[in-house]
Order: C-alpha cells, then sequence, then structure tokens
C-alpha cells in the first residue's frame, strides 16, 4: 500500500513525463528512460485488467481532507472541555475513516476487467466499449459506486455499477475515434470513492485491444459513378424485377430489398426462415469504385468518397467493386463485401 | 369476459402492493435522500431545545421544514442573498440574546442556525459535506451540556444517520434502500470500533489547551459563596454528585449521622451573601494568628473510594474527616485551614481516587487566637433584633455564667420548640427590608431550608460573642446502594454550622436537626412538590418506578465508573497493570503507537493473504487433483469433476467408482440446480480416504509402473 501511495502521488499518467524530466536533463537521458520504462512495464497494455495491489491506487481526496480537520477540531475541544465522550466520537469518526480507506480500496481489489469485442466505427464517430467488471467468486459483498471513464473524464462523465457478489456487470462507454485506421482505445479510468467519500481510489487501464475505424464518409457525395453515363443500370433493375426467378433462403447480409416480403409473414409463421430473390448478374449492373474517379482530391478525402460510394451502392443492393492504387475488390455485394471494402479503405496507406 | 375477470384482481392487488410501499421510497431518489439528511439533522438538534433561545428553535423548524417541502415539490433552492439575509439576522438575534457572538451558548445557537440553512444550499457534493462534518461538529455541542447515557445513546443515532447519509451519497447506481445503507454505514462504524476503543483507552489526556470560558458553573452542586436559597435550588436537582465505595469490612457506610461531606466554609458575612475567609475575602490578620486546622483524629480510619462528578470548583467533598490527601493523578490535593479540600485547578472531569476518613476527630485551635475575632463579626446595621434577641437570651439568668456550649444547646433548643418549620419553599426574605432578612426568618414566619437555619445559628452565634461559621457540602447518601456504590445527589446538598470553644475547638452544630430530625438522621430530603403528570405517575406504581429507576442508575453507574471517569489516572494504572511501574505519558503514546503500528501490520499481512487467496472451488479442486496425480491420473486445471470423473472411470476401473462418484456429487454440488455457495469439506475428507484406499487396493499396479 506504502509503494501504492508513493506511486500515486506522481501520478504518472497524468504527467507529461517529458514536461517532469526538464529539469532534470542534466542528470540525464538515463533518468528519464528508466522512468519512461518503468511506467510503461506498469501501465502495459493488456487484455484482462485484474486490479491487484500494484496498481490500485489511492489517494485522499478533499472532502478526506476537510474530514481530517473536522476530525482534528473535535479532537482539540474534547481534549480542551474535558469531554470523554467527545473522545468517543473523535476516535469513532477516526475509526471510520481508516476502514473506509480500505473499504475502498478492496472496492476496486480483485476486479477483473475485460472488454467485449467492439465492432468498427466510422472516424468522427464514437466507439461503444463493453466493459464487463466480474468480482471474484469469493466475494460475499456486492461492490457498490464503482466509475468508469474513458481518458480521466470529470466525475459528471462516469458511468457508474455495482458488482454483485461474485458476479458480473456490464457496462457501456463511449469513446470518440478520430481518424481512420487501426485506433487505440482510449487510456480507461475505474474509480471509486465508495464508502465515505473520503479516499479516491483508481486504476488505470491500457486494453490492448484497439478498434477499427472506417474512413468518415463524405456527406453530400456525387453520384455513383457507373450512374454518370446515363439511367442504365436503374432500367436493367427494373427488368429484373419483372422475371422473379432464382428464390432461396435468406442469407446474412442480403439487402432488404431482396426478401420476399409477400411470403415473409407466412414462412416465419410457418417457423421457416426468410427468402431473398436471387438476383442474377446480369440482372444488376455492375459499377466501379475506382480511387481515379476522385482525381483531383486529396487521398483523405477520396477515401470518405469512396466509403459514402460504398455504403450508397451497398443500400441500392448493387454489385459494386473497389478499386484502390494497391488493388481491388470484387465486383460482389452483400454484408462481407462491403465490410471487407470498408476495411481496406480503412487500412490504405 | 372470462380473462378481463380474471384480469381485475391482478392489477388491484398491483395497485395495492404500489400504495402498500412505503411513501418514502415512492419519491425521486434525491428527494428522498434530502428528506432523510433532514430528519436526522432534526434528530441531531433536538436535544438542544432546552438551552437554545425560542426564536432560534422556530427558525430552524421553520428552515427544515421549508426545504422539506422544496425537496417534496421539487422546488428551485432560494437564492443567495436570501440565505445571506437569514445568516445575518439570525447573528443579529444571537447578540442581542446572550450579548456576544463568543462563548458556549452563542456558539451552539450560530452552529444549529448554521447546520439549518446550510440546508437550503444543497447544491454540489461539497456542500453536501460541509453538511455532514457541520452535523459532527453539532453532535459534540451535546457533550458540553451533558455526556449522560441518554444524550450517548442519542447521539449514537445521530451519527449512524449521518454516515448513513454519507454511504447513500456515494451508492450512485439506482435507488438503493435506506436499510441498506444504513447497514453498510453500521459495517463501517463496526470496524472502526476496534480503532476507537485503542485510542481511546492510550491517547494521553492532556490537560485543556487554552483556558476555556467558565460557563455553566452555577449549574451544578455547592459554590464558592452563599445567598440564601441557593441551596434550595439545588434540592430540585437529583442529579448524582459522587458516588462512594467503602472499602472497609462489609462495605459498609459510617452512620448518618456522620454522613458529612465538607465543602466551602464561609467565615465573612456581609449581610446578603457568606463568603470564604482568605479565599474570596482577603483576612485582615496575617497567617500566623489566623487559626489553623490543628486536626487530631481517633479511632480506626475508613477508607473509601469516591467517583466525583465534574463539579467545575476546586473543592472536593470528602467525608468529615478526611486527614490524608487522595492521590489524584494530574491535580495537586491540599488542606486549607478551615479543613476544606482543595485541588491546584478546577476540575472538569470525572474524578476516581480513594480517601480516607475519621469520624471521631477534634480540630481549631484550643486556645485563642487572634484570627477567631473574624469570625464573630457581623455587619454593622443588619438583622438588629436578632441581636436584641440574643442579648435577651444572655440575660437570662440560668444563661448569665453558660458556656458555650450550653449556649449552642440553648438555640438549639429554641428552633426545636419555637415552632420553626422545615420547608423547601419558604418564600423570598428580606424583600421588604433587605437589612433584617435574618429577622425575619427568625423572629417572624420561621419557615426555612437548612441555609436559612444555618446562617441565622451562625448569626446569633456570633451575636452570643461565640466565633461560628457555616459549613456548606453533602449530607447523607441514598439507603441503598446500587452495584456496591452509595448515591450522594445534588439534593443532599447541605448547610451546616461551626462554633468555636476554647480548648475544644470547633465544634459541629446542625441546627437543621433540630427541626427536621429525618433530614439527618434518616436522610429524607426534601422533595419539590410534584407536578400533576408526575404525581399521577407515582401513585401508578411507585415500587415499578423506582425499580426502573435503581436499574437506570446501576447502567448509568456502570457508564460512568467504565467511559466517563476514564481519566489519565485511569490510563496510568493500566499501564502499571500491564507492568510498567513508572508509568508517564511517554509509555502511553510509545504504547499508541506501537498498538497502532501492530495493527496496520495485521492489515498488510491479511491483504498479502488476501492477494494469493483463490476460489474455494479451485483450491478444493486443486487437492482432489493432487490425489489423483498421486493414482497416476493427469489433469489440467480446467477439466471439469465430470470429465476428470470419467477419466478416473477410464484409468482406474473399477477401483476408482467411488471416487469417480464423488466427483460427479462434487459436479452436482457446484453446478448443479441445488448448487452449495460454497466447497463441502466433507466431500474433501472423503475423496482423501477413498484415494488412499485406491492406492492400497492395487499395489501390483503401482509396482509395475515403477519397475522401469
Amino acid at each position: 500500500m506504502f509503494r501504492n501511495l508513493r506511486v500515486s502521488v506522481l501520478r504518472p499518467d497524468e504527467v507529461n513525463l517529458a514536461a517532469l524530466a526538464r529539469p532534470f536533463n542534466g542528470i540525464g537521458l538515463q533518468f528519464r528512460q528508466g522512468l519512461r520504462r518503468w511506467w510503461q512495464l506498469r501501465a502495459a497494455p493488456s487484455d484482462i485488467h485484474v486490479m491487484t495491489q500494484r496498481n490500485v491506487y489511492i489517494l485522499p481526496t478533499r472532502a478526506g481532507l476537510m474530514f481530517a480537520l473536522t476530525v482534528l477540531t473535535l479532537l482539540l475541544a474534547s481534549i480542551n472541555y474535558q469531554l470523554n465522550l467527545g473522545y468517543l466520537l473523535t476516535f469513532l469518526l477516526a475509526g471510520s475513516g481508516v476502514v473506509s480507506m480500505h473499504w475502498t480500496h478492496n472496492t476496486l481489489r480483485g476486479l477483473r476487467l475485460h472488454l467485449k469485442p467492439i465492432s468498427a466505427v466510422f472516424a468522427g464517430g464514437q466507439a461503444l466499449l463493453e466493459v464487463v467488471l466480474t468480482a471474484p467468486a469469493s466475494d460475499r459483498q456486492p461492490r457498490y459506486g464503482i466509475g468508469l471513464a474513458a481518458h480521466s473524464a470529470n466525475d459528471d462523465r462516469l458511468s457508474w455499477v455495482d458488482v454483485p457478489a461474485g458476479g458480473q456487470v456490464t457496462t457501456q462507454l463511449s469513446s470518440l475515434v478520430a481518424a481512420r485506421g487501426v485506433q487505440p482505445l482510449p487510456r480507461l479510468t475505474i474509480q471509486t470513492r465508495f464508502p465515505l467519500g473520503l479516499f479516491r481510489a483508481w486504476t488505470i487501464w491500457r486494453p490492448a485491444t484497439s478498434v477499427l475505424a472506417y474512413p468518415r464518409p463524405e456527406i453530400d457525395p456525387p453520384e455513383l459513378p457507373g450512374a454518370s453515363g446515363g439511367s442504365g443500370w436503374v432500367q436493367s433493375r427494373t427488368a429484373a424485377d419483372g422475371e422473379s426467378d432464382g428464390i432461396r433462403t435468406y442469407r446474412r447480409g442480403d439487402p432488404f430489398k431482396t426478401i420476399v416480403w409477400r411470403k415473409a409473414a407466412k414462412m416465419l409463421d410457418a417457423g421457416g426462415e426468410l427468402l431473398s430473390r436471387e438476383t442474377t448478374a446480369t440482372g444488376v449492373k455492375t459499377i466501379w469504385l475506382d480511387w481515379q474517379d476522385c482525381t483531383p482530391l486529396p487521398p483523405e478525402s477520396r477515401l470518405s468518397r469512396l466509403a459514402a460510394w460504398v455504403l450508397e451502392a451497398d443500400r441500392l443492393g448493387l454489385r459494386y467493386g473497389l478499386r484502390l492504387p494497391t488493388g481491388s475488390l470484387g465486383p460482389d455485394h452483400g454484408e462481407q463485401h462491403r465490410r471487407a471494402c470498408l476495411v481496406a479503405l480503412a487500412v490504405w496507406q | 369476459m372470462r380473462a378481463i375477470d380474471s384480469m381485475t384482481p391482478v392489477s388491484n392487488s398491483a395497485e395495492d402492493r404500489a400504495a402498500r410501499r412505503p411513501w418514502l421510497s415512492r419519491l425521486p431518489r434525491e428527494s428522498r435522500d434530502t428528506l432523510f439528511l433532514l430528519a436526522v439533522i432534526a434528530w441531531t438538534v433536538l436535544p438542544h431545545t432546552g438551552h437554545l433561545p425560542y426564536w432560534c428553535i422556530a427558525l430552524t423548524a421553520l428552515v427544515l421544514l421549508w426545504r422539506c417541502r422544496l425537496a417534496i415539490t421539487l422546488a428551485p433552492l432560494p437564492g443567495r442573498w436570501w440565505l445571506l439575509g437569514l445568516l445575518a439576522s439570525a447573528a443579529g438575534a444571537t447578540f442581542m440574546t446572550y450579548q456576544s457572538l463568543l462563548g458556549k451558548d452563542p456558539g451552539v445557537t450560530l452552529a444549529v442556525v448554521l447546520m439549518a440553512l446550510k440546508t437550503l444550499e444543497l447544491r454540489a457534493r461539497r456542500d453536501a459535506f460541509v453538511v455532514f462534518f457541520l452535523g459532527f461538529f453539532l453532535v459534540l455541542t451535546h457533550f458540553l451540556y451533558s455526556q449522560s447515557l441518554l444524550v450517548a445513546l442519542a447521539m449514537v443515532v445521530s451519527v449512524w444517520g449521518l454516515l448513513t447519509a454519507l454511504v447513500l451519497a456515494h451508492m450512485p447506481v439506482g435507488q438503493p434502500a435506506l436499510r441498506q445503507a444504513a447497514s453498510l454505514a453500521a459495517r463501517t462504524a463496526f470496524w472502526g470500533a476496534p480503532i476507537m476503543a485503542l485510542l481511546f483507552v492510550l491517547f494521553p489526556r492532556v490537560g485543556p489547551l487554552w483556558g476555556v470560558p467558565q460557563d455553566g458553573v452555577s449549574k451544578t452542586g455547592l459554590s464558592n459563596r452563599m445567598t440564601m436559597g441557593s441551596i434550595a435550588e439545588l434540592a430540585q436537582d437529583d442529579s448524582i454528585a459522587m458516588r462512594l465505595r467503602f472499602l472497609g469490612p462489609g462495605g459498609a457506610p459510617p452512620p448518618a449521622q456522620h454522613q458529612y461531606f465538607r465543602g466551602p466554609v464561609f467565615g465573612h458575612f456581609d449581610g446578603r451573601e457568606w463568603r470564604a475567609l482568605g479565599a474570596q475575602q482577603p483576612s485582615m490578620f496575617p497567617l500566623a494568628m489566623r487559626p489553623r486546622a490543628e486536626l487530631a483524629v481517633q479511632g480506626p480510619a475508613l477508607r473509601y473510594e469516591v467517583t466525583l462528578e465534574p463539579l467545575k470548583l476546586t473543592i472536593l467533598p470528602l467525608l468529615e474527616v478526611s486527614s490524608v490527601p487522595p492521590a489524584i493523578d494530574g491535580y495537586a490535593v491540599a488542606q486549607r485551614s478551615d479543613l476544606r479540600w482543595e485541588t491546584d485547578r478546577p476540575v472538569f472531569e470525572r474524578l476516581r481516587f480513594q480517601a480516607e476518613a475519621h469520624v471521631r476527630f477534634s480540630h481549631g485551635p484550643q486556645d485563642p487566637v487572634l484570627g477567631l475575632q473574624e469570625y464573630v463579626e457581623l455587619p454593622p446595621g443588619y438583622n438588629p433584633r436578632t441581636l436584641t434577641w440574643a442579648a435577651a437570651l444572655r440575660r437570662e439568668p440560668r444563661y448569665v455564667n453558660a458556656d458555650s456550649i450550653a449556649l449552642a444547646q440553648a438555640v438549639m433548643n429554641h428552633i426545636h420548640s419555637a415552632g420553626f418549620a422545615y420547608t423547601l419553599a419558604p418564600g423570598v426574605y428580606g424583600e421588604d427590608d433587605p437589612r433584617a432578612a435574618i429577622d425575619e426568618f427568625w423572629l417572624d414566619r420561621r419557615q426555612g431550608f437548612c441555609e436559612h437555619f444555618a446562617a441565622a445559628f451562625v448569626v446569633v452565634m456570633r451575636a452570643l460573642d461565640i466565633p461560628a461559621r457555616i459549613v456548606t457540602g453533602y449530607q447523607g447518601m441514598d439507603a441503598d446502594p446500587v452495584d456496591g456504590y452509595y448515591v450522594v445527589r445534588q439534593n443532599a446538598a447541605h448547610a451546616w454550622a461551626e462554633y468555636w470553644v476554647p480548648g475544644k475547638g470547633w465544634l459541629r452544630a446542625d441546627p437543621t436537626s433540630a427541626v427536621a430530625p429525618d433530614r439527618i438522621q434518616r436522610n429524607l430530603v426534601l422533595r419539590p412538590e410534584p407536578g400533576l403528570v408526575a404525581g399521577a405517575w407515582d401513585r401508578v406504581s411507585p415500587a415499578f418506578l423506582s425499580g426502573l429507576r435503581d436499574v437506570w442508575d446501576a447502567a448509568n453507574n456502570r457508564w460512568n465508573q467504565w467511559v466517563l471517569s476514564y481519566s489519565r489516572g485511569a490510563q496510568f494504572n493500566l499501564l502499571k497493570s500491564l507492568g510498567l511501574s513508572s508509568a508517564d505519558w511517554q509509555d502511553l503514546a510509545w504504547l499508541l503507537l506501537s498498538s497502532m503500528s501492530a495493527l496496520a501490520l495485521a492489515v498488510v499481512g491479511w491483504a498479502w493473504w488476501d492477494r494469493a487467496r483463490v476460489d474455494p472451488w479451485q483450491r478444493q479442486r486443486e487437492v482432489l487433483r493432487a490425489r489423483l496425480q498421486g493414482l497416476g491420473v493427469a489433469s489440467a486445471s480446467h477439466d471439469a469433476p465430470r470429465s476428470l470423473a470419467s477419466r478416473v472411470r477410464d484409468q482406474l476401473g473399477k477401483r476408482g467408482t467411488r471416487l469417480a462418484e464423488l466427483l460427479e456429487l462434487l459436479d452436482l454440488q457446484h453446478y448443479g440446480p441445488a448448487a452449495r455457495s460454497r466447497p463441502d469439506p466433507a466431500l474433501t475428507r472423503e475423496f482423501k480416504v477413498q484415494a488412499r484406499v485406491a492406492a492400497r487396493s492395487a499395489p501390483e499396479r503401482i509396482a509395475l509402473t515403477s519397475a522401469p
């Protein structure tokens, strides 16, 4: 515990290490590197975060200092007026304060945290982190008032949970993902002030998993490239509609448009599955979404436009292919393909 | 139709259930928490109503009710200017009431007002904390007035309530039940109690750090001056002055006529007020000429233990006459020339000490000394008729040559036979003529209390030229001991007289015994007339009530003996009993520090052990796996008991049947529909036994495997 106290005085997570070490430049790089290495080691990213003596920090809160001042005042009054009952009150409060310190620390210690798989987001959107808190099976009491936050947020942005005795609880956090690509998850702070608010215990977790961010789709993009030459593909689509040829069972990723809704109710009622209309390759026009079609734009904007086109094409249920300088995908359609295209755009270098 | 019919009662009962839910839990959480906090504050302030001015009680009640209304209607809180205005007017009213903002009473008044007004400003977390901490402070202020068991119990509830509110404020999820928060708060206090006890026992007690304003001195017991009516007031007060335990054989107290506890002695009379010569009133004579104690005791000493309530005086009212200074830690005790015992500073704590008394004694100078002159002085111009009466007595032929003792006897006889009455409510003397108060008592109305008799007796003796003085203190005690302790109450306060006789010294004369022998012989203290309700109570069942009072007194006595009278002396006694012969406060501090460190180490040790702690199911499975390993069955820590069982059947065949059954039972215990919450130790034991049996039943196989 004392070690933790010493460590927590530094609050290394919030201290700019370079700034911290700047006065020590004369002492040398070695110290600074040592400090950084030490902190990296201490807060190494991990998929499962188990809170132990080594990574739960605790410090008195402002209210805790106020409480200490109150207890001191009560002690002085008891001494000066020779009040034995006053001594009892003072010492009861002091004892409860000490107990609350251990309780606060124990509220976090032993908890295990892990993340549920994170679905990809578009850059500029909020990634939804589902954090699962697991109490050790040996717990006989619930753990109350645990607040989680991405980054080091203010109290009002904390999401609060109670963990039942020996059980699990899931809570959701959101975190802004600014850029496309494979983005590291933000640092999570897990803290509690329970029971008396005199101490704040916290731990910092860097999840090792990362989140995949697709490029931010361009708002109001130009029309799909294949449509610019005329409205041919729309007509052919109408023609294809007429020949109600192949019908097969619904597959995940089939656009809603292809579902045979007229038969859906009957099929579902009978315990069957949805039916999709098999669209033939000839029925739907194939378009190519090409990097070259967005020529004047800088690369990031091109990616944004391509992402918007992919979404649009998918919405219309088209067959589409994606052509990037590094290679091409498709043409194909469906959920799988859409995702493959977006991933390709996300990770493009 | 039927469906509707069957639905109706269901919905009814649901409504009923909603209606039956306590009203408090149907409120929004924030309102409920605020109401709870307000109730705790009201409970904390309530015992103060006796010592607060009326405006303060009214203001506090109004503000709290207003705040309740705001909490229920979820209305916005009043602005800051409102509060500042209220606070300023409350401070003004406090100053008007007490002519000061400092001191105990104005301080408590202001604290209560502040507390009430702060509830109107509960906006941020910081405000809530201010309310909690002010609440703890208010709890302490009660102890300035009383530290009785009743107050202590009421304040336990207050502290519990405040801690509950504090815990509630840190349970941000959902709407936790009040009972749940209360149990969590109780648990915090429960685990804090050992630390409290340790600190209470070992924290070095030191004297006041700086001067404490001496308010409230007039409330208790004896005082350093005596005016007419001051002791009669005490008779209304049946609180306890001290408790005595007699250490002689049988623990018997001295007979009733010897139960005099000597307090302040008054030798100077200015016509209205009696003062102690030398202490309050400078003596005219140098020390060498004043009468000295010259105490001579006879007979065996009576040892006794005193638990003295804080009288806030320097006087120790000890049994007449205690000759050896009692040893009280932290105080220097000395006996003055008038035999009163004094400490070097006022006593604000409960003291427990032992003393020795001799009921047979003589004191005072044998031969006349010049200083005795002061004990015959009377203020000129006061009580002329009494002086005339005394002169007439002196002139009576039978007293012409009488000595002091005979004259004193004559005056006592007069008190006994001249129609004097002993009453608590004699009315006020000296209203018409302040210079004739004693005249009025001695010759006209003849109704009075011990102080009237003693004062008149001393005036008459002085008029007869016999040195005399008033002694105040306590006389008598409760007839039956409680828990082995005899109780002396404030209403046993008494005044009697001493007169000086050449060759004999000072002799005690108790004129009250001449008019009310019961008061002295049987300790029958006068009780004020009970009020109508109290009177009805007494008629219901006096025996039951007095039994109840005895139980309560016994509890109170324990409380006083163990908690309130725990002082520096008791701490040093504790150290001595621990084997530290010359204990001082450094030993105390050392002991405190080392026991605190030991406690901290124990907690660290526990945390270390806790770190290594694993799930009990896991631990049990490891034990079983070790046994299986011994039988040659390999397993991994994640194997379920059921899969282990089938492996045991495969590898050990028939001899593993019992083990496999046990493993299947374990699977049921852990995962089955009626799963246990913790592993069954009996199963572990049985498994070990069966593992040994299995090992013995196939020696050749073991031999085979170990042969190469």
